[in-house]
């Protein structure tokens, strides 16, 4: 035995670290073919978009239903989703769902001479068709270019202010709660908050002074003026501010610590209170005219698989997973047929919207001038 | 063919005594030890640095595309508007900046001298008792730590929820609200450790028979301080100065959550003129300001004491 060469320890040796090397290569090439070729593997979706489109539900649902695999990145801000994308992060994500006012800003945005985002598959997004017929009519109005659409709408929501009925006494909703020192009889100084955003707190300025035409085109076109007139009451009012509230869920927070009493705020925090048993809450819709948004799913024109993202977006408007989506988030979906699978106080609360009552908000838009706004708010901020 | 192959192979191998000789040149082994943290540097440090600097020289398009030529339109952004030059955002959030940095150096100065001179003077078990009471709670995240400062300060926060409740004051107090003085607090809270360890060291090298000549020759506890103490000091003082102001100056976090919006930082404004608005050079320029007056910082710095001495040893 000893007398064979191919016995010996070294050959044998040998023999086995060959027969790794093979193994290894082979396994290797089989995963290269894997990645390089794809052919059968399912493709993986990467999403930027807020925290509750990650819930476990819908995405397990979707991922069934699309056969892909959803990589959910959660962001706080619609302006953190356009300026990442914008810094090159478009290469990395198929879809973002900004605050629709970023969507046109997104269909401005070229890269190396191309759009950044593409064009809606019409095709794969077939409950377009089931929407509310005002959303489908901002659509086209503000995501519309050279015939192309470049976003889906998905949830819904308005900003008025809410304040707690237990210190605040009833009256007439006005901005004039947030501005006029005498308008309710109560002493607010110090107990009001604002959103922490140039867009949410110059616009309900605005519509306080009675600039609501600005809000009719397109776009918002404030003048010189006028944005003069907006950053002197914000800077009027700021000795009467707690501050300006960042996101949402401070809010709720800050609201029950009683570290205010009023404030400009959205409709599904005080949806949320409610659920959790807190009935001191009101919500105000401001005669001036409430603010409405909707977040709006785009894709990057980077995308290798649009078609297959188009299709997971119109999962996210479905009946079923738009009513899992609005009960996560206690804001609306842009489906109607929702409705149908919501309990009639989830309804009440937040499912079901008279749509007569929608035809009257004014929707996020862009900004005419906006380095005026920002400048403005600045100066407010600083003062 | 085999052993011909072998044998050049081999002779390509170098001996140990080759390889010795070969690191043995000073310019070799300078390439190999400091050659990694160079390239480190070039590309996590100057490049950027040099990227920023370019950008703030050009414009951002109407497609938020950077356009590649020279430009000084972002400078003259950042003082654009009308009234007075100290009115303008920009002006007014930098001065602010430098102020609360100022302000939260020389807080943690006098807060963290003493205890540093303490612990220098009595070491053993009590240092180390202090110093992991001090550092604590820096174990946990800053966010968090943060937070904790939120939840103290405002109306209905526990500063002034106790001062109500013991009958202390009628109303809350307005100093114990959201604004500079708890982003100060804060601030003050976030980089006490720097400044510790720094004066720490300082003092810990003090040659205290200097100290006791001092006092033996008549001088009084405040003139041995400021001739003797202080003076010997003077690198620890600085490099924890340093340690501070330039965090400080740039904080975002802190002004975030204990500022509540009422004060715009220049960190603040950079972001939200980015978020909204995609200007990069903006905020390259406004940046470029933050950047001058630490390496102006460091060159004065640098003027009084060696970088050794910034070591506090």
């Amino acid at each position: 035995m000893s007398g064979n060469p191919s016995d010996s320890p070294r050959t044998k040796s040998h023999q086995s670290r060959r027969a790794f090397l093979a193994a290894t290569g082979a396994a290797g090439l089989t995963a290269a073919a894997g990645c390089i070729g794809g052919g059968g593997s399912t493709p993986t979706i990467n999403i930027l978009t807020w925290e509750e489109y990650a819930n476990e539900d819908i995405k397990s649902r979707i991922e069934e239903e699309v056969g892909v695999t959803l990589e959910i990145t959660k962001s706080t801000s619609s302006s953190n989703m356009f300026s990442s994308w914008n810094a090159g992060q478009y290469q990395q994500y198929d879809i973002a769902i900004p605050n629709n006012n970023y969507v046109p800003k997104m269909m401005d945005t070229e890269k190396d001479g191309e759009p950044m985002i593409a064009p809606v598959d019409e095709e794969a997004v077939s409950n377009f068709d089931a929407m509310y017929d005002v959303f489908q009519g901002f659509a086209d109005s503000q995501f519309t270019a050279n015939g192309n659409r470049y976003g889906v709408p998905i949830r819904f929501g308005w900003y008025g202010y809410s304040y707690d009925s237990r210190s605040v006494p009833d009256h007439e909703d006005s901005y004039k709660a947030l501005f006029d020192e005498n308008y309710v009889d109560a002493d607010l100084s110090g107990k009001i908050v604002m959103y922490d955003n140039h867009f949410k707190a110059m616009s309900a300025a605005a519509l306080y002074l009675g600039h609501g035409d600005a809000f009719e085109g397109s776009r918002v076109t404030l003048s010189q003026d006028q944005i003069d007139e907006v950053k002197q009451t914000l800077i009027d009012q700021k000795p009467n501010l707690q501050g300006y509230i960042a996101a949402d869920p401070t809010y709720i927070k800050s609201l029950k610590q009683g570290n205010f009493v009023i404030g400009q705020s959205g409709r599904n925090e005080i949806v949320e209170m409610w659920s959790n048993d807190n009935d001191w809450p009101s919500m105000a819709t401001p005669k001036e005219g409430s603010l409405a948004w909707f977040e709006s799913a785009v894709v990057s024109s980077a995308s290798e698989n649009k078609t297959k993202s188009w299709e997971v977006i119109n999962e996210y408007i479905s009946a079923k997973n738009g009513a899992t989506l609005a009960k996560t988030g206690f804001s609306p979906s842009v489906n109607p047929n929702t409705q149908e699978q919501l309990t009639d106080e989830q309804n009440e609360m937040y499912g079901a919207v008279d749509p007569s009552r929608l035809e009257q908000m004014i929707p996020f838009k862009a900004v005419e001038n906006e380095d005026a706004w920002i400048t403005a708010w600045e100066e407010v901020k600083s003062a | 063919m085999g052993d011909s192959s072998s044998a050049t192979f081999r002779d390509r191998l170098l001996s140990r005594e080759e390889v010795i000789a070969w690191f043995d040149s000073r310019r070799r082994s300078l390439g190999i030890t400091a050659g990694p943290a160079l390239v480190w540097l070039v590309l996590l440090l100057a490049a950027p640095l040099t990227f920023m600097v370019s950008v703030s020289f050009v414009n951002v398009n109407e497609s938020y595309q950077i356009v590649w030529q020279p430009t000084l339109a972002n400078y003259e952004a950042l003082f654009a508007g009308g009234g007075p030059l100290f009115q303008r955002a920009f002006v007014q959030s930098l001065v602010l900046s430098y102020a609360i940095a100022a302000v939260t150096t020389i807080l943690c100065l006098v807060l963290a001298f003493p205890l540093a001179y303490l612990l220098a003077r009595k070491g053993g078990r009590t240092f180390k008792v202090v110093i992991f009471l001090v550092l604590l709670p820096f174990f946990t995240m800053y966010l968090v730590r943060a937070y904790s400062w939120y939840l103290m300060f405002g109306p209905s926060g526990v500063i002034n929820a106790t001062l109500l409740k013991f009958g202390i004051v009628n109303e809350p107090l307005a100093m114990f609200s959201y604004g500079v003085t708890a982003i100060i607090v804060g601030l003050t809270h976030a980089y006490f450790p720097y400044m510790l360890l720094s004066l720490y060291a300082s003092l810990d090298g003090l040659d205290y028979s200097l100290v006791e000549a001092s006092r033996d020759l008549g001088a009084s506890r405040t003139e041995t301080l400021r001739d003797v103490i202080l003076p010997l000091t003077l690198p620890g003082i600085i490099s924890g100065s340093l340690f501070v102001f330039v965090p400080s100056l740039g904080a975002f976090v802190t002004p975030r959550f204990l500022g509540q919006g009422k004060v715009l930082m220049i960190g603040q404004l950079i972001k939200d003129r980015i978020g909204s608005l995609y200007a990069v050079g903006y905020g390259s320029a406004a940046s470029m300001f933050i950047v001058v007056s630490i390496v102006i910082a460091f060159a004065v710095a640098f003027r009084y004491v060696s970088i050794e001495d910034l070591g506090g040893i």
